[in-house]
């Protein structure tokens, strides 16, 4: 990435400071407000499981819904937040100027990134934090209805809930990562936008290939579909923990893996973003 | 030379970027392989052609991205409000949907096979002109017919939950309370009694139904096979407090195992069988 | 590489910028073979129309864009390099910021980007926002900011890390006269510190004021360098400024002046220039921190 060349080392503290201005960009956007609207939905959702007489199966639906709207708006907000915050610098042509200053491309970017990436953090957190919540009060008040239905005690795996959710966190990651790489190349934010999107799609049903491939009959052909399961990662490998409420546990060496593979994907893709960002004429 | 690379570099970025990516995906299976493996096998395969036809396609989009569970939970509220309707066609679709959608979760096997098995003989019988107008033998006709559903889709459960007690627990209701064929829900109560999970209940239901049978002897040998295995209040023996291996049985569970029930039940069948004082049973 | 008379801030050779319009190969050539370098301690125009690779050439000097061809180096470093824009200060032009930032918080962001250490960074941003004449609206955001006050916490930011080049592009465009003279004030302030200031403009009267040398751009291509003094100063002219004559004097003085071989040229009135009077007129007072 060509850092050795010059007198200016790459700098950890400008990079930081470069994420903590889009950190503040980011709260003074008010981007978190719409987490209240998100608690609200959570609170509202979870209330509206009492009127079905579920049982102790009302805290899979509360647990269902809470992750799945974690999933969702959190991808949201990570493809928005990521073009928005990538692309006001552009517009606004404040990207001149910072990169006017003796800064790598690559500090602004991972700056950018991490900026982002903190801002999805506590995302992550307060929603996990919340469901934790709301779970933990209505298991404990139907603990208290039907004891019988409880035999083993809790049923609701805490631990698991917080590492699905920091699992979430680093998928949001790779996701913003791939925002950044989008952006990087491409002029509209809107673009960026669907791209971004479509990619989030594709990373899910990326297994498919895997699948598929076996059954391609011509070679070429296969080949090809096996190559493409290769391009993209595979984003289903972070629903390890989809069943919080009914699972068996999460084994700590998996999920590891699922972190160092979150992690190398942001650095591999973050590193394409800065080499894709140093071709661009801005 | 230097004015074509110009010229090509939007072509060149993106090949660097599709052969990185290429490069780093093959790179990255010792991390993928063994999470995809633990994710895969947390996920029973979906038969998608059964389903395609029910669902639309952003559904299936959805399904196949990994979001089974919560589109599972929503067909199921749906599931829910065609009940209390007492839709009967409805329901029974809804609920075999439902379970290939997410087959994980016992409670969609459990509550779908209950409401086929002991609501809708209900709604068919009311339908048909109620239970004065309708004919004994005809009810039960409707029932054994639901009872049948039910037990079918509780078969298929066992395909995802093989030997799951619950499951078998929910069979032998059916067998006992739906269709009276107390034989038939002792034999699969005693299967579930024998899974190693299997709560205290499972094995005292077992020795009731072998009673209710007239097999007392077969009640009286299982009983007393069952009972030393139960944990008990612990006597303050003359022993004293002795450090054991095992942990203690919380309060909790010896109030679920009931051996004092056990005991007592023992002591009716030897009562029944006329077995001598000095033959009893001696825990 | 080449050892000239005085030091040289920016240097700048055998320069060509096409930018690709298609992948089929056309392509839009923006500067076109320039050959230019700025000495240490002026102020030097770069002048043109509008489209005419002033905003490029700059761009690349910033190493924001890289030379097709040929080279340019900045204090000796090339453009290119991260360590060519330790010196450098930049306000590009319409510059916008981060509207949610107030002007101290701006100004101390660029600032620990430049590298200006902790303990000196709140004096510092300070100093130059008092410089600058916005220490009255350094605690409001930047969104709230005018264009002329925009314009100058842009200065203070190129400043804060005390730049030996000072880079402005088109620092007066959309500013009004005010403002403007404003600005051309502080320039000439920086050049009275030995800055070397590099400024580009499409208004001509204005820079010629403040420049000491300048080049003309037109598409792309260099067409003019030279000293202001001697590109507009007409030697063989010379300018009296005198009360008012009557027409015998007059008469008097061309006599006097054809008896001696010269010849009265021109009479007319002087006329103060209108930017001056507008000055002198408008009141100061409705820029925000000026005392």
């Amino acid at each position: 990435m060509g850092m050795t060349t010059g007198g200016v080392p790459f700098s950890l503290t400008r990079l930081l400071i470069v994420a903590g201005n889009t950190f503040t960009e980011a709260v003074r956007q008010k981007l978190f407000n719409f987490l209240l609207l998100l608690a609200v939905a959570l609170v509202a959702s979870a209330q509206f499981f009492r009127e079905f007489n579920f049982g102790s199966s009302e805290l899979k639906f509360i647990s269902d819904f809470g992750l799945g709207a974690m999933v969702f708006f959190g991808s949201t907000l990570t493809i928005a937040a990521t073009a928005q915050l990538f692309f006001s610098e552009i517009e606004n042509r404040t990207a001149l100027t910072i990169l006017a200053k003796p800064i790598w491309r690559t500090e602004f970017i991972f700056g950018k990134f991490l900026g982002v990436f903190a801002v999805l953090g506590v995302f992550c957190a307060l929603t996990t934090l919340l469901l934790a919540g709301l779970l933990c009060s209505r298991e404990n008040s139907l603990m208290a209805l039907h004891p019988d239905a409880f035999p083993g005690g809790r049923i609701i795996h805490y631990g698991d809930l917080m590492a699905m959710g920091m699992l979430q966190w680093l998928k949001f990651g790779v996701l913003a990562a791939i925002t950044l790489l989008i952006a990087s190349f491409s002029n509209t934010n809107l673009y960026t936008v669907v791209m971004s999107f479509f990619m989030l799609v594709i990373c899910h049903l990326q297994y498919l290939a895997h699948d598929t491939y076996a059954q391609v009959a011509s070679l070429p052909l296969r080949l090809l579909v096996r190559l493409l399961g290769y391009v993209f990662p595979n984003f289903q490998v972070f629903n390890l923990a989809d069943q919080v409420a009914t699972g068996v546990g999460l084994d700590a060496g998996v999920v590891l893996r699922v972190a160092g593979y979150a992690l190398a994907y942001i650095a591999v893709i973050g590193g394409l973003a800065v080499y894709s960002f140093r071709n661009r004429e801005i | 030379m230097k004015f074509k690379l110009l010229e090509l570099r939007p072509l060149r970025v993106g090949t660097v970027v599709v052969a990185t990516l290429l490069v780093a995906g093959w790179a990255m299976r010792p991390l993928e392989n063994p999470a995809w493996q633990a994710v895969r096998s947390g996920q029973p395969a979906m038969k998608l052609d059964s389903l395609q036809g029910a669902l639309g396609q952003g559904v299936t989009v959805g399904l196949l991205g990994g979001f089974r569970a919560i589109v599972a939970d929503f067909f199921w509220i749906k599931t829910n409000s065609v009940w209390s309707d007492n839709d009967l066609p409805a329901t029974q679709t809804l609920i075999k949907l439902v379970t290939a959608i997410d087959p994980r979760p016992l409670y969609f096997w459990q509550n779908g096979a209950r409401m086929i098995a002991y609501d809708m003989p209900n709604w068919r019988i009311v339908g048909a002109g109620g239970y004065d107008v309708v004919s004994k033998a005809a009810q039960q006709q409707i029932e054994r017919e639901q009872s049948a559903v039910a037990l079918s889709n509780l078969n298929e459960a066992f395909g995802y939950h093989p030997d799951s007690v619950l499951i078998y627990v929910e069979m032998a209701n059916v067998y006992l309370n739906r269709l009276k064929d107390v034989a038939s829900a002792a034999e699969i109560y005693h299967k579930a009694a024998l899974q190693p999970d299997a709560p205290y209940y499972v094995a005292r239901i077992y020795g009731e139904l072998l009673r209710r049978q007239g097999r007392n002897a077969e009640a009286y040998a299982w009983l007393k096979q069952l009972y030393p295995t139960l944990p008990k209040e612990a006597k303050d023996s003359a022993s004293g407090r002795q450090p054991t291996a095992k942990p203690q049985p919380s309060a909790a569970e010896i109030e679920m195992a009931m051996a004092p029930v056990v005991l007592e039940r023992i002591r009716e069948i030897e009562k029944e069988l006329k077995i001598s004082k000095n033959q009893r049973f001696m825990p | 590489m080449t050892p000239s008379a005085s030091p040289v801030a920016i240097e700048i050779r055998g320069l060509t910028k096409d930018f690709p319009l298609n992948l089929r190969g056309i392509k839009l050539r923006a500067v076109e073979n320039l050959t230019l370098s700025v000495p240490e301690g002026r102020v030097f125009g770069l002048l043109g129309p509008n489209g005419s690779g002033k905003s490029t050439t700059i761009k690349i000097i910033l190493g924001l864009l890289e030379p097709t061809v040929g080279e340019c180096r900045v204090f000796g470093v090339p453009s290119g390099r991260v360590d060519s824009r330790l010196n450098v200060g930049y306000l590009p032009e319409a510059p916008y910021f981060y509207r949610y930032l107030s002007g101290t918080e701006l100004v101390r962001f660029y600032a620990r980007i430049c590298g200006v250490p902790r303990k000196r960074l709140d004096d510092r941003v300070k100093e130059v926002i008092d410089w600058v004449g916005l220490s009255g609206a350094a605690q409001r955001r930047v969104g709230t900011y005018s264009k002329g006050m925009l314009q100058r916490i842009g200065l203070a930011q190129a400043l804060v890390h005390d730049p030996r080049l000072i880079i402005l592009d088109e620092p007066t465009a959309g500013v009004d006269p005010v403002g403007s003279a404003e600005i051309s004030e502080l320039i000439l302030k920086l050049k009275a510190q030995g800055k070397t200031v590099l400024i580009t403009s499409h208004l001509l009267a204005q820079i010629e004021d403040v420049c000491d040398r300048v080049a003309i751009l037109d598409r792309g291509k260099l067409i003019l360098e030279g000293d202001v003094n001697e590109l507009v100063g007409q030697r063989d002219r010379q300018a009296l400024i005198v009360d008012p004559l009557s027409p015998e004097h007059l008469d008097e003085l061309r006599g006097w002046l054809a008896s001696r071989g010269h010849a009265l040229n021109a009479v007319e009135q002087p006329r103060a220039r209108l930017d001056q009077l507008f000055i002198s007129r408008v009141s100061r007072s409705e820029k925000g921190g000026q005392k």
